[in-house]
């Protein structure tokens, strides 16, 4: 039977990897529709593959929040720099969703409209960056260094709201997603 | 339905690193018996026999109440690439209830810096000879057997765990403690871990004592002596250096009185940093509140942006679309 880290291993490998490729396409997306280099006539196809690998990606990513803690030491939060890769990959899992229902709300013409066609390209392109992010993390856990030291970011900074604070923006949230449901 | 069968086909699929992990990383120290400890390693249906030779070693009087130590010695080992070994003190090889306190001892530390029977080492590759050191406190007056145990992988990754035990039991008599003998009090605990940079004064309590020298040592430096202070009666002080980066340093007492002079055994002081810690609901309900934060939020903003779909304006068409007159 495999090992959690093993897993960990696969299961990160297929997130990154697909988010990436997500990436990259929710930027060509963007200039697709407003039609630099002449993508336009892409857009339908960059379209797809920027939210279908989205997805994909979307998909992998909880196996590899769980097998990441369960292959720690002690199978535990127990460093600065897990704290951080679990708070920036959840952070990921939900701007990926919203990403995703967003575009299944809006339909195609999220393209074609005005700052709509930014925001989404931006978000993709955000939840894409948080998510390589996350996996410069895990490099610097357990080989001490990765491509994106020479940003020199604070890794072991850990920004931690009071449990109120989590538990208000909780709440405040869910009230949210309930209202932005309801509209579509 | 299939909907529900998928996502608990997903969830087993997602528990079954837990449950069929390996533990290529060991398990961590603990207080374990030999069954428990290494899982499938120790049960004799799973596991193969390691080549190792382990044998026993104690002081020649060991008394009641008094602190003494066990040495286990490791000969031929065969670890994984990582040279993790993992290390039993047994009181019995019955599977169950065979720790050390399960017959009166009472663990004080190890050679690895913590009090469990069972710990966790590094081999270094080409090293044929591995000791580990266990101080403990003695059970009352009586025969007592104790036994070390190994469990390991091998380096060419065979999937067989490996399981080797003493083939003698290491049998100690535990006597009567003299009248007069000079000794430690049986309150005494020793401190076994502190922080780096920590200034570390060490407070004896003896009995039947009348001058206390103190030996110290690291891994890389001769032995120290150093004489206690004496803040009372019966009790004693020292000073060790500052450690300025993780490590150990092993101290013992040399305790002179109208009895025969005794030596305590070598008691393990390990330095670490800091130790980091969180509490992992605040970490769990942040993540989960920036998760639906920004989900929501990214929701409603696009709603709003993108704006309500236009109808399709179709005039005064004769023929409706898609439809017949």
């Amino acid at each position: 039977m495999v090992s959690s880290n093993t897993f960990h291993v696969v299961s990160t490998e297929l997130t990154v990897g697909s988010f990436a490729m997500a990436g990259l396409s929710f930027l060509l997306a963007i200039l697709a529709s407003r039609n630099i280099l002449g993508l336009q006539s892409r857009i339908t196809a960059i379209d797809t593959v920027a939210h279908a690998t989205l997805f994909f990606g979307l998909i992998a990513m909880p196996f590899a929040i769980f097998s990441g803690v369960q292959s720690s030491p002690g199978g535990d939060i127990n460093h600065p720099l897990l704290v951080n890769k679990m708070l920036l990959s959840t952070a990921s899992l939900g701007l990926a969703i919203g990403v995703l229902a967003s575009r299944r709300m809006v339909g195609e013409r999220v393209w074609s409209q005005p700052y709509s066609r930014e925001l989404q390209g931006i978000g993709g392109m955000a939840a894409s960056g948080l998510i390589l992010l996350t996996a410069s993390i895990g490099g610097t856990f357990s080989r001490g260094e990765s491509l994106l030291d020479i940003f020199k970011l604070p890794y072991e900074t850990v920004p931690l709201m009071p449990l109120w604070m989590s538990c208000t923006v909780l709440v405040i949230a869910l009230i949210n997603l309930r209202t932005a449901l309801q509209k579509a | 339905m299939n909907r529900v069968l998928l996502v608990l086909l997903l969830s087993v699929c997602l528990l079954a690193p837990g449950i069929g992990s390996a533990n290529p990383n060991g398990v961590g120290a603990g207080e374990f018996d030999a069954q428990c400890g290494g899982a499938c390693h120790g049960d004799a249906d799973m596991n193969r026999s390691s080549s190792a030779i382990i044998t026993l070693s104690a002081p020649n009087e060991i008394y009641e109440g008094l602190l003494t130590s066990i040495t286990v010695q490791i000969e031929s080992v065969e670890t994984t690439e990582s040279g993790m070994l993992g290390v039993f003190l047994l009181s019995g090889l019955s599977g169950s209830q065979d720790t050390p306190a399960d017959a009166g001892w009472d663990i004080v530390s190890n050679s690895e810096g913590n009090a469990f029977n069972y710990l966790e080492i590094m081999v270094p590759n080409g090293r044929p000879t591995v000791e580990v050191t266990w101080t403990l406190k003695a059970p009352p007056v009586g025969e007592y057997s104790l036994y070390g145990a190994v469990h390991h992988g091998t380096e060419d990754g065979s999937e067989a765990p490996f399981y080797g035990v003493s083939p003698n039991a290491l049998n100690v008599n535990v006597l009567q403690v003299p009248e007069d003998l000079p000794r430690l009090s049986p309150s005494f605990e020793p401190q076994i871990q502190r922080d780096i940079g920590e200034p570390t004064t060490m407070v004896l309590t003896t009995e039947f004592v009348t001058e206390v020298s103190i030996e110290w040592r690291t891994s890389s430096e001769n032995t120290v002596t150093i004489q206690a202070t004496k803040d009372s009666e019966d009790t004693w002080s020292f000073e060790l250096p500052t450690s300025i980066q993780p490590g150990m340093i092993e101290w013992r007492a040399v305790m002179s009185g109208e009895g025969p002079e005794q030596t305590t055994p070598w008691f393990q002081l390990r330095s670490d940093e800091p130790a980091w810690e969180v509490d992992n609901m605040l970490v769990y309900m942040q993540s989960f509140a920036m998760l639906f934060a920004l989900m929501a939020g990214f929701m409603a903003l696009q709603k709003t942006l993108s704006g309500p779909e236009k109808k399709e304006d179709y005039g005064e068409l004769m023929i409706p679309p898609g439809g017949e007159y």
